[in-house]
């Protein structure tokens, strides 16, 4: 036992050997692009999504380009799992630390105890405006004027005769949420205006996932089979429900998606999708990079930037290089 | 006493110990990097660089970031500046808007700056590395940092002990899978326990007990509830395994379901947060000797489980029953009170757990624990457990949890992508079997 404690002290004296120069540098401010200016710790809501994806890699791209390395890592929506991960971001000592929160209160305490390491927080797509936390800014989609956008491709595809649609909704998450009020809004007005009605029977859970969408969409079509529309919060659902659709063999039912993934839009292509209010992810994370940027010049940023979505209907698709 | 162990027994019982030691070994290496000092000290170096390198009158700008020990830090270079003779034109302790307010002050006064005292962590901001082209009227004043020194992130106390204190919850889980484990049995309930006792504890503070108001005397009352319904679950499963044999793999794959499906009725889907400030003492407060509660509670039922194990009748009955159920009853151990034990142990556990997750994130939310089960099992096996039962040590189990959380750590702390971390757990958890298997000489058998 001895000889092993003996072994063991000696690793460790032969660690703090290393440490303990005493010499201050002094160096000039000239302007230092090329060398590594700190890390970004990035921890996502999830990295299946790829959304979330898009956002992490731009980071990690953009933070390239002006002297920043990147972690990308999942929560992998378990806010504990994310609480550890910004843990860990703390110790070490990051120089900003960017999260979509799996949980946005109780991810509370873990944004206390970086603000209270003096580390910048930044949020992207999922908010925290919860009291006592301090986030320099949260960068997300306009989920409001996207849910418009979505209204407006509902009243387009529908047209005259206006008719039954459902809502696939994922009631969790605030965006979500957004997104389903600014599409009730547009649908409200066009039919306090209208003649054609436009009625919203039924609003089913989808998980924002493909299985879950599917099983949403089977339930709507059982209950309402003079469904003319859906829309769904997000591609997977969307795709989902396409898929049940084309089990019932009803592929006139019309479906507005939201997102405008590279599968979302090929099914858009493919006439699948009618439209998607198409979201920036590659944006989102070039302008977080930027508003890193801006916080460490001593800049002082908005609460929230808004990256407006665009209607991406099959024209667009068939325009599109990336898809085949 | 038992008589003192040779090296080579002590290496055949405890050999993962080795293992978690060569891993720390490993991360302390990979993760020796530069640090940057504060405080005091790093305060007394910045100054005495500031009046070297301008002996006579200098004007500078002392900046800190908000870091503990920075304001300590500028105070002291402050002070020490102004007692030898330097102009000290701000002192800063913020953010970089601060900062940029302060030399947009400086500029407007028209006064120029000899030096910038920063701490390194103020010292990288954008606004000093580009200081001579956005406010080139202040001249070219030097920027003097402290000496960053090199040492290990992994092995910065404040590391271990974030450590021990996100391990603290699956490392106690997992003691009451051990029981169940070493009795032969399973217990796939406890992830969704871990999530029905955080939602029960804060729903009972904020529907009963006041609120964000609540007594402590009303979160205790709430924490109990909701660790003895989880006891009650368990004695469930261990009722249903002992009276009617059924598989405790499909008993506790049902209570995970009912568990989990109880916690978002409860919850109603919603994470509860209505809970006072006070509640996180279990979860985040540190009280002895600077180690955190949970480290501590972990410590004390560590010790409570070895010397249950080793040391008391229903211990030897637990590893009986485990090694061979019919010789156990044969002999006159009562079987189905050990195994109902067992499993009541492990539900207990799992409420604690709950409990102190509830704590540490200030809140209960049913998305909690989600696939703990299969991280507590690994913990187990990883400390040598048999999964067939009748073997199996509860510092095993505290090795193998901790095995679980230094990996995790340290493929934070080293940029490893969540993909690859999958894989290499997995691996790691594979390759501790093995190497357990291999070290017992069993590999051929």
């Amino acid at each position: 036992m001895k000889y092993f404690q003996r072994a063991l002290m000696a690793c460790l004296l032969a660690l703090l050997g290393g440490c303990g120069d005493k010499a201050v540098d002094s160096s000039q401010p000239a302007a230092s692009a090329s060398k590594v200016q700190g890390t970004i710790g990035v921890s996502l809501l999830t990295l299946d999504n790829p959304f979330f994806k898009v956002i992490g890699d731009s980071i990690t791209a953009e933070g390239k380009k002006h002297g920043y390395e990147t972690v990308v890592v999942s929560g992998d929506k378990d806010v504990a799992k994310q609480g550890n991960q910004i843990k860990d971001f703390i110790v070490k000592k990051v120089s900003a630390i960017v999260l979509s929160p799996c949980d946005s209160k109780s991810i509370i305490p873990v944004i206390q105890e970086a603000n209270a390491a003096g580390i910048p927080v930044f949020t992207v797509d999922i908010p925290c405006n919860e009291p006592g936390v301090k986030i320099v800014t949260q960068i997300a989609t306009d989920n409001e004027g996207g849910g418009r956008e979505a209204g407006q491709a509902m009243i387009e595809a529908l047209g005259e005769a206006g008719g039954k649609i459902a809502v696939l909704h994922f009631k969790q998450a605030e965006s979500c949420q957004l997104r389903v009020k600014g599409f009730m809004e547009v649908i409200r007005a066009h039919n306090a205006g209208g003649k054609s009605k436009i009625d919203v029977v039924t609003e089913l859970e989808s998980g924002a996932a493909k299985d879950l969408g599917y099983k949403a969409a089977e339930d709507a079509l059982q209950a309402h089979p003079d469904l003319r529309g859906i829309f769904a919060i997000n591609d997977p659902a969307a795709l989902g429900a396409r898929a049940a659709l084309e089990k019932a063999s009803k592929t006139q039912v019309l479906i507005i998606g939201f997102d405008g993934q590279p599968e979302g839009k090929q099914a858009i292509k493919d006439g699948k999708i009618y439209a998607d209010p198409i979201q920036f992810p590659d944006q989102m994370g070039v302008r977080m990079v930027d508003a890193i940027l801006r916080h460490s010049k001593g800049e002082t940023l908005p609460a929230q930037m808004l990256i407006p979505t665009r209607l991406y209907r099959k024209s667009d698709a068939q325009k599109d290089p990336t898809l085949h | 006493m038992p008589e003192p162990m040779k090296p080579a027994r002590w290496l055949a019982d405890y050999g993962m110990i080795l293992v978690l030691v060569l891993l720390c070994a490993f991360f302390s290496a990979v993760t020796y990097s530069e640090q940057s000092p504060t405080g005091e000290a790093a305060a007394g170096q910045v100054v005495e660089a500031v009046l070297k390198a301008v002996p006579n009158g200098a004007r500078v700008l002392v900046v800190a970031s908000d870091q503990p020990g920075d304001a300590v830090f500028a105070a002291r270079v402050e002070r020490d500046l102004k007692a030898a003779g330097a102009q000290v034109l701000a002192s800063v302790t913020g953010e970089p808007r601060n900062a940029r307010e302060a030399l947009q002050k400086i500029q407007a006064a028209g006064g120029s700056l000899n030096a910038v005292a920063a701490t390194r962590v103020a010292g990288g901001w954008r606004v000093f590395t580009d200081l001579a082209s956005d406010f080139p009227s202040l001249g070219s004043p030097r920027m003097i940092t402290p000496a960053s020194y090199r040492w290990p992130h992994f092995l910065k106390s404040e590391n271990l002990l974030n450590i021990a204190n996100q391990i603290a919850v699956i490392a106690i889980v997992a003691i009451g899978m051990t029981l169940v484990i070493i009795t032969g049995g399973i217990d796939l309930s406890v992830g969704s326990l871990i999530a029905l006792s955080a939602v029960l504890a804060a729903g009972f503070i904020r529907d009963r007990a006041g609120g964000v108001s609540a007594s402590t005397g009303g979160m205790v009352l709430g924490c109990l509830l909701a660790i003895l319904v989880c006891g009650a679950v368990g004695g469930f499963s261990g009722l249903m395994i002992t009276r009617f044999a059924i598989p405790p793999f499909i008993v506790t794959l049902a209570m995970m379901l009912v568990g989990s499906g109880l916690a978002y009725i409860l919850a109603q889907g919603q994470s509860i947060y209505q809970i006072p400030d006070s509640f996180v003492w279990l979860g985040r407060g540190a009280d002895l000797f600077g180690l955190p509660n949970a480290v501590v509670l972990l410590l004390v039922l560590y010790a409570l489980a070895q010397v249950l194990m080793s040391r008391m009748k229903l211990g030897r009955y637990l590893y009986a029953v485990g090694g061979n159920a019919e010789a156990a009853r044969l002999s006159g151990v009562p079987v189905r009170r050990v195994l109902l034990f067992a499993y009541v142990a492990s539900g207990l556990l799992a409420g604690l757990g709950g409990v102190i997750m509830a704590s540490q994130l200030k809140s209960g939310s049913p998305t909690y624990g989600n696939m703990y089960e299969l991280y507590v099992i690994a913990a187990v096996v990883v400390g040598g457990t048999s999964l067939s039962g009748g073997e199996g040590r509860m510092l095993g189990t505290l090795t193998g949890a901790f095995t679980i959380a230094v990996i995790q750590n340290g493929m934070n702390l080293t940029n490893v992508e969540s993909y690859t971390q999958k894989v290499v757990l997995g691996l790691v958890i594979l390759g501790a079997v093995l190497l357990d298997k291999l070290r017992q000489g069993r590999w051929a058998r």
